[in-house]
């Protein structure tokens, strides 16, 4: 039983999560990379001496999912809990530890109250770069981590607030923008101290014993409300398959994508025993991809309208043997990580599907979804990088059609980039940016559209095209048809197409064209049982086409 | 000089006037379907002669409830060819990152009333495809036949370029003058073409019903031998003229709930609190803002009707939330023998069960009355008598006999539930954000603020409430203290150190002369404005800008030892961090014009020394506050007879003519120098 009187449980429970937003906010508002200032690819929190999270910043990354704890429990282990000091910064992202791509950087300051360590203050942010032969998304030229970049394990890059010079010159020298990433490093500094600092005043204010009671009680009750959800879904055994199109390398073998689900009273488990091993390719992800794919699916059915913390994925458990493409040994390549994990949330909700119908939608689009365009630009010479991220297709649900043109599941507050804002800043002119007609799977509810997004280049530049899911593309429920799947269409300037799947580094000229359609959403129940007005519907606002309209017939009246 | 703020609310429409150095007020029943009725009685009631004032000051919800109610005008966009889906498309991204049934906006335009037309300007403002004027005509002629009544004109990079939008806008406005027609560059001069074109499209949206009302205010206003200006009060916290107000009715969004706040932040400065919250409970909703330092925080835009799901309006805006409960609000029980309270309000026809106007169902304010917290003789200065025995029985039919309660369990149980739900909108402005409420004060205001505001206070342990002078027409009053306000905005992109002086000069002059031109239409002398110029600054390579003031071109053309030293001081002390080696762009250069009253009627009269009337007036009633068994023998003060300096004792009720403020036992409520009740909420207040 608490001691804590509820007003203060109330206060401690918001003022952490207040905290780490603050923590998002002075990163994302002073940072040098669109891949944290538009994509947010970050995020924020705040842990205990244990290293376990405390609190999380709200919007973000989903699959950024209280997995900053092994990066600073690797940092405890190395210094010892006395090892260090105030004015510290610790600089992580060993592929072995954290298990994702080196651009995830994380930073971390220790927090002190009376002298003694209470916590740390952390953030993960994409960095633009971090040297290897890889450049923005989607590149599968490597095979081993060597060749993506400097891996930094818990290296203190500030000693009682002084500046480690070697390290830092080693950064700037083997990176390709410098000042953007070291910008973003001193943001994500800033936002560390600032982070540390507030947890020391609401320390002081209460006193370190209640806050840490209040702490315990909040992930209590995040447990129990998740416990609460699981006892509803039947106890039993539940297993799906999907596959990925291939590793990127060898374009010939398909990606097994296999899950079972084991739900016990107020337990579940997530057993990965069966997914495909490891490849000699970056499409792996150490066991944090795994990990945050049974968690990302886990509170989307237990509980998505509650903070992340520590106590909410008490009631899962996930088995997840060492070798897997979601569980990679080093000195396996990981610069596609997080392409896999979409895919493997959907799968986990198909397996559950037959369990709880009212309860899981039908797949949506699956794949992260991105471009990059990388060269120099023919006026001054200087190196450029265009990310951008596309939304796409969900499923339909249970009582409605599936929302079009949004953020994969692992992407949640995740934005695409203005078209203004991409033509100010790089050499391309964006021809359509438009929803894509037909591509929702027909189904009683329809899945939702993917976008159009068409690129001519203004200049000589290269671009990494990665898609998945072509061979299983988003499936339907009950009955509803899948959606449409990924496409790029290269149209060079004398009219020729190619279409691309997977190509690093393709080289375009000026005038190029490069024309992606992302996936849409697979369909729910049988498209024969599709109420005549929503097609009608349809038609009239062109989500489909009179062909496409097709896939109903037999549509009732 | 003699001046009156009405404020009209989804129940009642309110009046403060300052008229020959007296303050009067009035209340009315806000009338739906005809708004300017409600505005007619409170001017009526006040005994006001219209042609005696030289300005009226008006805040309405007329613009939002359009947009929330989704009652606007049949509208339809147009775009760049190519870029149709532009606003269905949004940024793509899931506020709720993990609700698999997530809702993205739904956007005010149908797909089939989206229009593109051939044309394309670059980031530089250069024409790479003129604009197909033929295919404009031909536009215009579909847009007539489909009858659309609003048009919202957003073409890409149309911030840097406005040529194509402003041929477009003299095409269609020429073929349909009786169309509202809106070219985004008329609202707002930034890029991001989704955040433009969905602000772009709330105006048309919302324009053809706003211009229309507000039309047919001023006609009534003139007809009254009116002839002096009449103002709108605006989301930024600041007021504009009626004719900026006909053509921009995206900025009154907030119009409605922003005057309350600008006077509780008045009434925080004038008393010392750093730190309040204004808390403001009308019929129909309540509403709430954290106020720092005299003043609530102003937002660079929001997202009208939820964040996860609503619609982005990129203009400046008094940051409050707003939640639907009131007065008015319709408690109910649901399958599972659940009792709820909201959001469907009986505003003010039928109004509560009490009014005796036929409404069976029950409020908020029903439960009120039925537990003796409000006074039947003295609702509406008396002007309203409320029929208890048509509040118990809605009670009793709808709450109590289905839960098998008695009315006076029932009547406790809606109020807890309002006031539980108020509870949480206070606290997030304040917990939610790492704010203690033990360390703040609530301002309570409007008809229900000071009824509730123990309660209130009580749940989430702030330990001071203080109800002002008139709290039930507080808005109406907070009008007469705002400065009118506008802000502009030119795009200017450059390296600092790098500018040239002429470009740099003449985005100071196109901005000195949208301000001058503004101020002259509506009237202010150049005198009396105040010009303040910001330039948003950033570091080479970042994305987010500091507004930095900047008081001539000189500052980004000449010495810039000054203006780098403010921003490398401002970025410390935002971020924690500043680069004095790195070096910095600008983005946009920015006008706030502001000219404040000349007059100071208001706020003087807020910090007055109070004159009770007469001898102290009390009685006595049953009122019902813990135990529904067990009422308390309650004294019953009249709060124009109290005294300065003189403290009560809860339990007790204060009435006065349009509020009534409850006093829980345990607490005390002392009147101020001024005459303000300063409420000490008597909880033990635990760590």
């Amino acid at each position: 039983m608490t001691k804590s009187h509820p007003i203060t449980i109330e206060v401690v429970r918001n003022a952490v999560v207040a905290y780490a937003d603050e923590m998002a906010n002075v990163l994302a508002k002073s940072a040098y990379n669109m891949m944290i200032y538009e994509v947010r690819d970050y995020c924020c929190g705040l842990l205990d001496a244990k290293g376990r999270m405390i609190s999380q910043n709200r919007g973000g990354l989903p699959i950024f999912l209280a997995d900053l704890g092994p990066a600073v429990e690797d940092g405890i282990q190395r210094y010892g809990l006395d090892g260090f000091k105030p004015g510290d910064i610790v600089v992580m992202n060993h592929a072995g530890v954290c298990g994702q791509h080196l651009n995830n950087v994380v930073i971390y300051a220790p927090c002190f109250h009376q002298g003694e360590l209470v916590g740390f203050a952390a953030n993960r942010a994409h960095w633009v770069d971090i040297g290897g032969m890889r450049q923005g998304f989607g590149s599968s030229a490597t095979t081993e981590i060597y060749g993506e970049g400097l891996q930094l394990r818990s290296l203190k890059i500030y000693e009682e607030g002084k500046r480690n010079e070697t390290l830092w010159q080693i950064l700037r020298d083997n990176i390709r923008y410098p000042d953007a990433s070291l910008g973003d490093l001193r943001a994500q500094v800033a936002a560390c101290q600032m982070g540390a600092q507030r947890y020391a005043e609401l320390l002081s204010r209460y006193g370190r014993e209640t806050v840490e009671d209040c702490i315990a009680v909040v992930w209590d009750q995040a447990e129990a409300a998740a416990r609460r959800v699981v006892e509803t879904i039947p106890d039993g055994e539940y297993e799906a398959e999907s596959f990925l199109d291939n590793d990127g390398r060898n374009l010939n073998v398909r990606l097994r994508i296999k899950v079972k689900v084991i739900v016990k009273g107020s337990t579940m488990i997530v057993d990965f025993s069966e997914m495909h091993k490891q490849v000699a390719s970056p499409l792996n992800s150490g066991r944090s991809g795994g990990i945050a794919a049974a968690r990302v699916a886990f509170k989307a059915l237990t509980s998505p309208d509650l903070d992340v913390d520590e106590g909410c994925f008490r009631p899962l458990e996930v088995i997840l043997p060492e070798g897997t493409m979601l569980s990679a040994k080093p000195p396996a390549a990981l610069g596609l990580w997080s392409i896999a994990l979409p895919t493997v949330v959907d799968t986990i909700l198909k397996a559950l599907a037959p369990a709880i119908p009212d309860r899981v939608p039908a797949a949506h689009k699956g794949d992260m979804g991105g471009c990059s365009f990388f060269g120099f630009r023919e006026d001054d010479g200087s190196r450029f990088l265009l990310l951008n991220i596309f939304g796409g297709g969900w499923g339909g649900r249970p009582q409605e059609d599936g929302e079009s043109a949004s953020v994969s599941i692992c992407q949640g507050d995740v934005r695409n980039t203005p078209i203004e804002l991409q033509e100010i800043k790089y050499p391309f002119l964006i021809e359509e940016h438009a929803l894509r007609p037909d591509s929702g799977g027909a189904g009683r509810y329809r899945g939702g559209l993917g976008v159009v997004m068409a690129y001519r280049c203004l200049q000589k530049c290269k671009v990494n095209i990665n898609l998945e899911r072509i061979t299983d593309p988003p499936w339907g429920l009950h009955g509803g048809r899948e959606g449409a799947f990924n496409l790029a269409i290269i149209t060079r300037s004398n009219g020729s197409e190619t279409m691309v799947n997977k190509e690093t580094e393709i080289e375009l000229q000026a005038g190029d064209k490069v024309t992606f359609l992302t996936a849409g959403g697979g369909g729910y129940g049988d498209p024969s049982e599709r109420n005549a007005q929503d097609i009608e519907r349809d038609l009239a606002e062109g989500f489909i086409s009179p062909s496409g309209a097709a896939a109903y017939s037999g549509g009732r009246g | 000089m003699n001046l009156v703020g009405v404020d009209i609310g989804g129940t009642f429409t309110d009046l403060v006037g300052c008229i020959d150095g007296r303050i009067v007020t009035s209340k009315a029943s806000t009338v739906p379907a005809d708004p300017t009725q409600g505005v007619a009685d409170t001017i009526d009631l006040a005994k006001v002669d219209s042609a005696s004032l030289s300005e009226v000051l008006h805040g309405s919800t007329v613009a939002i409830n359009t947009v929330l109610e989704r009652k606007g005008a049949r509208t339809a966009l147009v775009t760049t060819k190519g870029f149709r889906d532009v606003y269905a498309i949004g940024r793509g991204n899931r506020i709720e990152a993990f609700n698999l049934f997530f809702h993205r906006p739904k956007p005010l335009v149908a797909r089939d009333l989206t229009f593109e037309v051939p044309e394309r300007i670059n980031p530089r403002g250069e024409v790479l495809i003129s604009l197909d004027q033929a295919a404009v005509e031909e536009l215009a002629v579909t847009l007539r036949k489909r009858r659309v009544e609003a048009v919202a004109v957003c073409l890409l990079h149309a911030y840097a370029n406005p040529e194509h939008e402003r041929r477009i806008g003299e095409m269609l406005r020429q073929a349909m003058p009786d169309v509202f027609v809106t070219l985004s560059h008329e609202i707002l001069r930034e890029y991001r073409e989704y955040e433009r074109t969905s602000t772009t499209t709330l105006n048309a949206y919302v324009g053809p019903r706003v211009e229309a009302y507000l039309r047919r205010l001023e006609t009534y206003l003139r007809a009254e031998r009116f002839d002096g200006k009449i103002q709108i009060m605006r989301s930024n916290g600041g007021v504009m003229s009626i004719t900026l107000a006909q053509e921009q009715p995206v900025s009154m969004m907030e119009s409605g709930p922003v005057a309350g706040m600008i006077g509780a932040g008045r009434l925080a400065a004038d008393l010392g609190l750093e730190r309040c919250i204004g808390f403001d409970m009308g019929g129909t909703t309540a509403k709430t803002s954290l106020i720092t330092n005299g003043a609530p925080a102003i937002e660079e835009g929001y997202v009208i009707g939820g964040q996860a799901s609503g619609q982005p309006m990129q203009l400046p805006v008094v940051d409050i939330v707003e939640i639907g409960a009131g007065g008015g609000s319709i408690a109910w029980v649901d399958a599972n023998g659940g009792i709820h309270v909201g959001p469907q309000s009986a505003g003010a026809d039928p109004g509560p069960a009490c009014y005796g106007k036929g409404q069976v169902d029950p409020v908020v304010t029903d439960a009120n009355l039925v537990l003796g917290r409000i006074n039947p003789r003295r609702f509406l200065n008396g002007k309203m008598p409320l029929d208890v025995a048509a509040a118990r029985c809605a009670i009793q039919e709808r709450i109590a006999d289905p839960l098998h309660l008695s009315v006076a369990d029932a009547a406790l149980g809606i109020i807890r539930i309002a006031d539980s739900a108020m509870s949480l909108a206070v606290r997030a402005v304040s917990v939610n954000k790492g704010v203690d409420p033990r360390d703040t004060a609530l301002i309570a205001f409007g008809g229900g603020g000071p009824l509730h505001s123990g309660a209130i206070a009580r749940e989430i342990f702030i330990p001071r409430v203080v109800v002002p002078k008139l709290p039930g027409t507080f808005s109406a009053l907070g009008m007469l203290m705002a400065s009118w306000r506008q802000d502009f905005v030119r795009t200017l992109i450059g390296k600092l150190g790098s500018l040239d002086t002429p470009p740099v000069e003449a985005v100071f002059g196109e901005l000195t002369r949208a301000g001058e031109d503004q101020i002259a239409r509506d009237g202010i002398a150049k005198k009396a404005a105040d010009f303040a110029f910001y330039a948003n600054l950033r570091y080479v390579g970042q994305e987010h800008t500091i507004p930095i003031p900047v008081s001539s071109p000189k500052w980004l053309t000449g010495d810039l030892g000054p203006l780098r030293k403010l921003f490398h001081t401002e970025h410390a002390k935002r971020y924690s961090q500043s680069a004095p080696d790195e070096s910095m762009e600008i983005v946009s250069l920015r006008l706030v014009v502001t000219a404040a009253r000349e007059d100071n009627l208001a706020e003087r009269w807020l910090n007055e020394p109070w004159r009770a009337e007469g001898g102290i007036e009390e009685s006595a009633r049953e009122v019902i506050f813990d135990d529904p068994d067990r009422p308390l023998k309650t004294r019953i003060l009249w709060r124009p007879s109290l005294p300065a300096g003189i403290t009560i004792d809860g339990p007790a009720i204060i009435e006065e003519p349009n509020a009534t403020t409850l006093i829980h036992p345990g607490d005390a409520a002392s009147v101020t120098a001024a005459g303000h009740l300063d409420i000490t909420i008597g909880q033990e207040v635990h760590s």
